[in-house]
């Protein structure tokens, strides 16, 4: 019996759902040979409640949502928490410095009494998560590896070092030697550090590694000329949700 | 042939006199000088070989005359005599380029010695100077002989290259984003061959970031193909503490348990080096020993400005020179010149050590338990960007990667370092080496320590590449050297030859062995028993491990429960904890696995021989110490008594049922037996492992205790066996660790300066006590 496979999106853009899609075809022939696709509304109409893996997108920030991430846990035998949104929170989370009135009125206007919203949350946060494939967008080989690791009944090897290790891997000069500033060595690697390979920095979108030195990160970013507010809102783009930044 | 010439500079007549004669004798030109002033008056007039310098000398001291010799005379070997010795002075006198150090009172065969070997150094005309200017060039040379130098022009350089670059790959510095870095090159012209250091070091193209060992089918019974891809390329512009670097490597990964994938692509790389003539701000090289090199590369180039030396270092570098190049012999001035560039680069290192390199295993061994690990450990980012970018740095993981049809896979191997956090966890979760303190100081102790002493080469080339690298500005081993600073004396070190080597390509590559039966021992834990398909004994001692390899899952180390005095089989067995020992408790009988080994150093069994024995084992601790029980059992009359203590959880975690009743029975073994926590049928002992020690008498004149238990019971029970005045000798664990790759190389399993997949997992206490980080 081939597994069935469920995507479902919460608050999010649906990028890290297109991401999956982005594999050549014998990938695709040889994932359709290993699992059943029964719910993915990016990719057909057709739904079916019965699935024993759900991939999730997206952070949680209304109250209707939580009940339905509850139903989705109830029926998968495993949850996977799909992009930055669902496992960290994401960029979502920035409202969560303001007042949810401010949040609304700034995003709706005077249309913003027909919506409701809570400060935003990672998947986690609400209903237990097995596994995690980070990163705005995720990465597909990533997405392939938990997968791979699900049918033959192995636990995933996703990195608990910072990018910097990858990112050495990948022969770059550091960020920092060319006057920008980088959240790479404090966020988790397993993107094959590809912003930092094709130009820019590390935003932090991975999430935070287990147990981060952010106080060490900190004095470097200011030593590296940022003041305490930027450093502060580097940080936020992604991590506002993390325990250890508050 | 022509005197060499000696000055000797001491204000004492009685030294001037005495080395005089000796080295006259010697059949030297000996002139004297009392004084700095008078040395430099006469050095002004005419040429010396070698000068003998007092360091306290009236007016100017030794260390001005050094200075100002060295920016006239450059190429005057200078040999520090001193009644008054010091680290400052020594590192400071070794800087401005002085060849040798003698402490007074010292025998004139020591001087002579030094001298001589210092004269055999230089080219054969020692100073034709003035003379050279006018001669004419010599002619091209016919044959090419190694450890000679010889001229190149750079038109000659860039058509070899350019030549061998239609044979090979060629890699090379070239600068990016302001700093240099190796890459592919696609002709001469785009090399850099005056940079300070790359980002990365050379060393990635022999260990490669990611590297395939093998590839496998699933579900075929196979094992998988060992896959060894080595390339022809040639690596130019190679720095001599990079060359340095590489000859550990070679010592690590050619001595014991010959690396086949690295010696391929060792064999297939040329390795032309070049003088660091630009030090980075942060190298210490000379401080290290590694700003020049005589081995380890094929060809060596001095840029001399204009053309190039270029030393011939090995046959294949000779070779190459006859067939691409045309090459001289170079004049007097070449040779003065190349000499001069030299000193002239060392006047550039910005930084050096405070103490002579000698003594830094002797530094750290004292330092261990200094706070000062806790303090400059503190804003570490256990990036690991310090043993990324090291080129004297090698660990690396290995992990079974599937193809999406999951039918067929690779084991891949990739860089890990000792920094990163996970590095010494184990499957069931206990990190050995968990706090930043206790990581920076095991790096630091490989880089000045553990490695020199294992292979006898530096671990730390001074390139000041982790420096540059680390943000938090911690990880730079002169300075954490510097600050624990203290002198001592230590040892030398061989270089091993590379082209003589061969290895087989089974060093990772499993033998395929046929699960025969299964037994459920607890829902947790299980036996296996193996008989490989090619019908040979797994061969083991009693005490050593295995790795067990499943194509797509991975390896892992199991320890053997079976003696070797029982049947052409052997048993491993596991509890079921992570990837492999979970695919493992699913296979059934029939089912095939790899398995490499058998690895270890195994239970002491001559020293047991004739001893009373008191085994101790705590839960699982028992799956290794059963092999050892049931190989005394079966040569009883080699072994005194024997005496077992078994702990276990609660009842429902007891161990082989059947063999903990025949042990019960047996006038063989005097069993003991108890629980944690007892529940309502358990009749017997209750209480932790120690509870049992009371029962038991021994004579710790003539028994031996073997331990085996989670970390925290040794703890516990070494106290109560050196109660009863067991000494430590006597008092024998098996230690648990990652041990990844079984083969000495991939460093997880290290504890200080042990590999305790090669000395262990078997100690005794006494050995025990040098290793800190072991109990």
């Amino acid at each position: 019996m081939k597994p069935k496979v469920a995507f479902f999106d919460f608050t999010c853009c649906e990028g890290c759902q297109l991401d999956s899609l982005n594999l050549d075809a014998g990938q695709v022939l040889d994932l359709l040979a290993a699992v059943d696709i029964v719910n993915f509304r990016e990719v057909k109409t057709e739904r079916e409640d019965n699935y024993d893996i759900a991939f999730v997108e997206g952070s949680i920030t209304r109250e209707s949502e939580i009940p339905r991430l509850q139903a989705i846990r109830d029926q998968a035998k495993v949850v996977v928490a799909l992009g930055a949104c669902a496992c960290i929170g994401g960029v979502n989370c920035l409202k969560n410095h303001l007042p949810m009135k401010d949040a609304l009125r700034i995003v709706y206007g005077d249309d913003a009494k027909y919506y409701d919203t809570i400060p935003a949350r990672p998947i986690d946060a609400v209903v237990p998560v097995d596994y995690h494939v980070r990163g705005c967008p995720i990465n597909t080989n990533e997405l392939l590896k938990v997968v791979k690791a699900l049918l033959l009944g192995k636990k995933p090897e996703i990195p608990n070092y910072p990018v910097c290790v990858e990112c050495k891997m990948a022969g770059n000069v550091c960020v920092f030697e060319r006057g920008m500033t980088c959240l790479g060595p404090v966020t988790r690697a397993g993107c094959d550090a590809i912003c930092v390979t094709s130009g820019r920095y590390c935003w932090g979108c991975r999430g935070l590694v287990d147990d981060p030195n952010i106080d060490s990160e900190k004095d470097i970013l200011q030593k590296y000329g940022l003041t305490v507010e930027q450093v502060v809102e580097k940080f936020k783009i992604y991590n506002s949700y993390a325990e250890v930044l508050k | 042939m022509q005197k060499h010439s000696v000055l000797i500079v001491d204000d004492e007549p009685i030294v001037r006199e005495s080395i005089g004669d000796w080295l006259k004798d010697a059949g030297y030109n000996v002139a004297t000088a009392e004084s700095g002033e008078k040395a430099l008056e006469m050095i002004e007039l005419q040429d010396f070989s070698v000068m003998v310098l007092d360091l306290r000398l009236p007016g100017k001291t030794g260390i001005t005359v050094l200075k100002e010799v060295k920016a006239q005379r450059p190429w005057i070997k200078s040999i520090i005599i001193t009644a008054y010795p010091s680290a400052g002075t020594a590192s400071e006198a070794t800087k401005l380029g002085a060849v040798d150090y003698l402490i007074k009172p010292f025998a004139p065969d020591d001087l002579e010695k030094l001298v001589r070997e210092t004269l055999e150094s230089l080219p054969a005309e020692p100073k034709a100077l003035v003379e050279a200017e006018v001669r004419p060039k010599p002619p091209v040379v016919e044959a090419v002989e190694v450890r000679k130098s010889f001229v190149i022009s750079r038109e000659s350089l860039k058509s070899m290259v350019e030549r061998l670059g239609e044979e090979m790959e060629l890699v090379g510095v070239k600068a990016r984003h302001g700093r240099y870095v190796y890459d592919k090159i696609a002709g001469f012209d785009e090399l850099c061959l005056d940079y300070d250091v790359t980002v990365m070091p050379p060393t990635k193209y022999l260990l490669p970031a990611k590297e395939t060992l093998l590839r496998f089918k699933v579900g075929d019974g196979s094992q998988g193909e060992p896959v060894i891809t080595a390339e022809p390329r040639a690596i130019i512009g190679v720095h001599p503490y990079d060359i340095k670097a590489i000859e550990l490597l070679d010592e690590a990964f050619v001595g014991a348990n010959p690396d086949p994938n690295y010696i391929a692509r060792r064999q297939n790389t040329i390795i032309m080096g070049v003088d660091c003539l630009n030090p980075s701000p942060k190298a210490f090289c000379p401080s290290m020993g590694t700003h020049l090199a005589e081995t380890g590369f094929d060809l060596l180039l001095t840029d001399i400005g204009g053309d190039f030396m270029v030393t011939v270092g090995s046959e294949k570098g000779a070779e190459l020179l006859a067939k691409y190049a045309q090459v001289r012999e170079p004049t007097g001035d070449e040779v003065a010149k190349q000499k001069a560039v030299r000193d002239e680069a060392l006047t550039k290192y910005q930084l050096s050590l405070d103490v002579p390199r000698e003594t830094l295993p002797k530094l750290l061994e004292e330092s261990y338990d200094d706070p000062y690990w806790e303090t400059r450990s503190e804003p570490c980012l256990s990036c690991g960007s310090c043993v990324m970018v090291c080129p004297t740095c090698f660990c690396f993981d290995v992990q079974d990667e599937m193809a999406l049809n999951l039918k067929e896979g690779e084991r891949q191997r990739h860089w890990d370092g000792c920094m990163l956090v996970d590095f010494a966890r184990v499957a069931t979760g206990e990190n050995f080496r968990h706090d930043k303190a206790s990581r920076l100081r095991h790096r630091i102790y490989r880089k000045g320590k553990y490695v020199l002493e294992r292979y006898g080469v530096v671990g730390c080339v001074g390139c000041g590449r982790c420096a540059t690298a680390c943000l938090a500005d911690i990880a730079s081993p002169l300075e954490v050297f510097n600050a624990l600073a203290e002198s001592a004396r230590a040892k030398q070190a061989a270089i091993r030859a590379i082209r003589e080597v061969s290895a087989g390509t089974e060093l990772y590559a499993p033998r395929s062995a046929e699960l025969v039966a299964v037994t459920e021992l607890t829902p947790r834990e299980k036996v296996f028993e193996f008989r490989f398909q090619d019908g040979k004994a797994l061969g083991q001692r009693p005490g050593q491990f295995v790795e067990v390899s499943i194509p797509g899952v991975g390896e892992a180390p199991i320890s053997i429960s079976s003696s070797p005095t029982r049947d052409g089989t052997f048993q491993l067995a596991v509890r079921n904890v992570g990837n492999v020992t979970g695919a493992l408790h699913g296979l059934q009988k029939g089912a095939i696995v790899g398995i490499r080994g058998p690895f270890g150093n195994g239970f002491p069994l001559e020293a047991l021989e004739g001893k009373d024995i008191l085994f101790v084992a705590g839960g699982i601790g028992l799956f290794p110490l059963r092999s050892l029980v049931q190989y005394v059992l079966d040569n009883r009359e080699r072994f005194g008594r024997a005496v077992l203590l078994f702990g276990s959880r609660s009842p429902a975690e007891r161990l082989f049922l059947d063999e903990l009743a025949e042990w019960n029975q047996s006038p063989d073994i005097e069993f003991h037996e108890t629980v944690d926590v007892g529940d309502g049928k358990w009749t017997g002992n209750v209480g932790v492992i120690t509870t049992l020690m009371p029962k038991v008498d021994i004579d710790p004149r003539r028994t031996m205790a073997v331990v085996v238990g989670p970390p925290i019971m040794y703890r516990f029970v070494i106290g109560e066996l050196r109660k009863k005045d067991l000494p430590d000798e006597s008092i024998i664990l098996s230690l648990e660790r990652r041990m990844k790759c079984g083969v000495g190389k991939c460093g997880h399993c290290q504890i200080n300066d042990v590999y305790v997949c090669q000395e262990g997992p078997v100690f005794s206490l006494a050995q025990l006590r040098r290793l800190r980080e072991a109990v």
